[in-house]
């Protein structure tokens, strides 16, 4: 305890309200002319604009014509991309939230305080994509609502869709500062805050406790496909993994959130913060494959690994983008000081949690059905689509609230270096 | 008590007429066409394997893994056993598709408002007594129904005295025991019969799920645990610098 010469003051009670705006945007010069709605198109809206035509359409054909016109599912496969995709990958990618809320809060790791915010927010639309993405997954969406009445104990699902409606509340509960301080009445504004302080220390735990249980019973609901699931991916650890890989993956999404928002965004923020974030994500990933690599040999699973066929290339695939290569880009201080490396490595740890997610959920069940699922155009616009609202929204919600960390977030920590203080 | 009801189908018996088909569309109200898969208006049909005849439909499991799976318990195994589907409950998440073993029940993809559809092993006549309606329909004898006892019974006695059988009945034991038997004289792998494991399966999940109070109870501690000892060095520190700073003053004070 001796050595701890840096110390963290309690935030003062001071709130997004009346602070100046994060986002600095050029006036406008003389010869711009605002009113003019050709200038408004750039190549990102249009193709955002491309996206929703496509993913509109995709959503007529899922609600007017049904699952047979709009998706290749059989009953063969009868998940397919919006299971894998928006449901497990969707989930998955949201576990930066309640890992930094957890390292913040409850391990006292300071920090990394000041992503907090981005990370809640970004798990926040991540898990509410998820619950659209269910309504257009489910076949009977309209009964969305029965999970909480009719209860089935002994299903991993019941257990997975009761913690996704109250992580998803947590999360809102999490973030609603961020928006309750734009309130300009200050006696509601402070009353809610000050009891959101009190009670934050039990939404963290709870939102921990919520994550843990159901990032990893999104693999248990894989235990059930027993002997129709691939050695390569089968395993009675699949909880165990899919908990393991979740969390690495969702802060590879908080970083690439945050360099984003830096790049697009014309807010400056402190890259250090990146580079740490990023020191965890490594040994993280080391634990994850060591942990994948006993299992499978210990079930017998190396005779899998040298075949020539299609699940051992995307096993290895996966391994290569998700494992091997991250852990070797960030052992690299080339790579962990530099933030475009370091984006570009999170995306190389994203694509190898996709390709994950996608193996266990259709690549993996192909040899045993016996059907081989590519996922019809619309499957993919929908999903798409419903990638892109969630951006969009985060776009919007840094820009008007105060969710990024600022450069200043150096001077919460003062410095005791005995005589120099005077 | 009713006892638990069962099937058996004798596939050295069945000449393949289909009257088996015919009489559970009728008896379901599904439209009259041959199929030659199970499909969502098909709830059994027959498979030639070379010049053999497989009947499938549901194998109403002792444990079923699609009742274990349904969130909302749509799926049951009723004491009469068979598996019944509630579609008012069902929300159409289709993991019950995913978990079952035989790849049994089908999804009406074509439908707007779509429903898990599967053999049903008629519960409705059950009920009153009835048989089912395939083996009210069996010409032959090739399926024949009772009390899962006397079924079972009646084909280990099959099995044993007639050496041309395979010394297997499957549904004895696969996936825990289920409610439909088949006897054959040809090997089951070679009639399309998936080699399952003995094991129920809703207990792989049972195993995990038994894991709850655990995660939640150590984990809970645990995270409070921490949280208190950061909170703590929180608080120490802040002491340990009102402290250095009142020093501080004092010193400066005394100068």
């Amino acid at each position: 305890m001796a050595t701890n010469n840096s110390i963290h003051f309690p935030d003062p009670p001071t709130h997004g309200f009346g602070r100046p705006p994060l986002i600095t945007r050029p006036a406008p010069g003389p010869d711009t002319n605002p009113g003019s709605w050709i200038q408004q198109i750039t190549l990102w809206r249009v193709i955002v604009g491309i996206i929703f035509a496509a993913g509109l359409y995709a959503a007529y054909a899922r609600f007017a014509l049904g699952f047979e016109r709009s998706t290749h599912l059989v009953d063969a496969q009868p998940w397919g991309l919006w299971v894998g995709l928006g449901t497990l990958c969707g989930v998955g990618l949201s576990a930066g939230g309640f890992a930094i809320a957890a390292a913040v809060y409850l391990l006292g790791f300071e920090r990394y305080r000041p992503v907090l915010r981005t990370a809640v927010l970004v798990s926040f639309l991540g898990y509410s994509s998820v619950i659209v993405g269910m309504m257009y997954e489910l076949g009977l969406p309209w009964r969305i609502w029965h999970p909480i009445v009719m209860w089935n104990r002994h299903s991993i699902l019941f257990e997975v869709s009761w913690c996704v409606m109250l992580y998803s509340t947590v999360l809102a509960l999490e973030f609603s500062p961020a928006l309750v301080e734009k309130i300009p009445f200050a006696t509601l504004r402070d009353f809610y805050l000050k009891w959101h302080h009190e009670l934050l220390i039990g939404l963290v735990l709870a939102g921990t406790l919520l994550s843990s249980l159901h990032q990893s019973f999104l693999g248990g609901l894989y235990l059930l496909a027993q002997g129709k699931l691939d050695p390569l991916w089968y395993s009675p650890y699949l909880p165990t993994m899919f908990y393991l890989s979740a969390v690495p993956a969702g802060l590879a999404v908080t970083i690439i959130a945050l360099y984003l928002s830096s790049r697009s965004l014309n807010v400056r923020i402190d890259l250090n913060i990146l580079s740490d974030v990023s020191q965890v994500i490594a040994p993280l990933l080391a634990i994850y494959g060591l942990f994948r690599g006993v299992d499978l040999l210990s079930r017998g699973g190396s005779m899998y690994l040298w075949t020539w066929r299609e699940e051992t290339l995307s096993f290895w695939l996966e391994i290569a983008l998700f494992v091997i290569a991250p852990v070797v880009l960030l052992s690299r201080p080339a790579v962990r000081s530099n933030p475009k490396y370091l984006y570009w490595t999170c995306c190389l740890i994203v694509m190898g949690f996709v390709a994950n997610r996608l193996d266990v959920s259709i690549t993996g069940l192909q040899a045993s059905s016996g059907f081989y699922y590519i996922p019809k155009w619309t499957e993919f616009a929908l999903s798409l689509a419903t990638v892109t609202a969630a951006v969009i929204a985060f776009r919007y919600a840094v820009v008007y609230l105060d969710v990024l960390p600022r450069n200043s977030s150096a001077q919460r920590w003062i410095v005791r270096s005995g005589p120099a203080r005077a | 008590m009713e006892s638990t009801r069962a099937i058996l189908v004798d596939i050295t018996k069945c000449i393949g007429c289909r009257s088996c088909e015919q009489a559970c569309k009728e008896a379901h109200g599904l439209p009259q066409q041959a199929e030659t898969r199970l499909s969502s208006t098909a709830l059994t049909v027959i498979e030639e394997h070379g010049d053999k005849f497989v009947r499938r439909m549901c194998m109403s499991c002792q444990d079923p893994a699609c009742a274990s799976a349904c969130l909302v318990g749509a799926l049951k195994k009723t004491s009469l056993g068979p598996v019944t589907y509630d579609s008012s409950k069902c929300i159409g998440c289709r993991y019950c598709i995913v978990a079952c073993p035989f790849n049994v029940p089908r999804y009406e993809w074509s439908k707007l408002a779509p429903y898990v559809k599967k053999c049903d092993m008629c519960y409705d006549r059950q009920v009153k007594g009835q048989s089912p309606a395939c083996v009210e329909a069996c010409p032959t004898g090739a399926s024949i129904a009772g009390s899962r006892e006397e079924i079972l019974e009646e084909a280990e006695r099959r099995v044993l005295l007639d050496h041309k059988y395979v010394k297997h009945i499957y549904g004895s034991r696969e996936v825990g025991g289920t409610s439909v038997f088949f006897i054959s004289d040809v090997p089951f792998e070679k009639l399309g019969f998936r080699a399952v494991a003995e094991q129920p399966l809703p207990v792989l999940t049972a195993n995990a799920l038994g894991d709850v109070p655990t995660v939640v109870l150590v984990g809970g501690s645990v995270l409070a645990g921490l949280y208190w000892i950061t909170q703590r060095r929180e608080q120490v520190a802040l002491a340990e610098e009102r402290e250095s700073f009142t020093s501080f003053k004092s010193s400066e004070e005394r100068k």
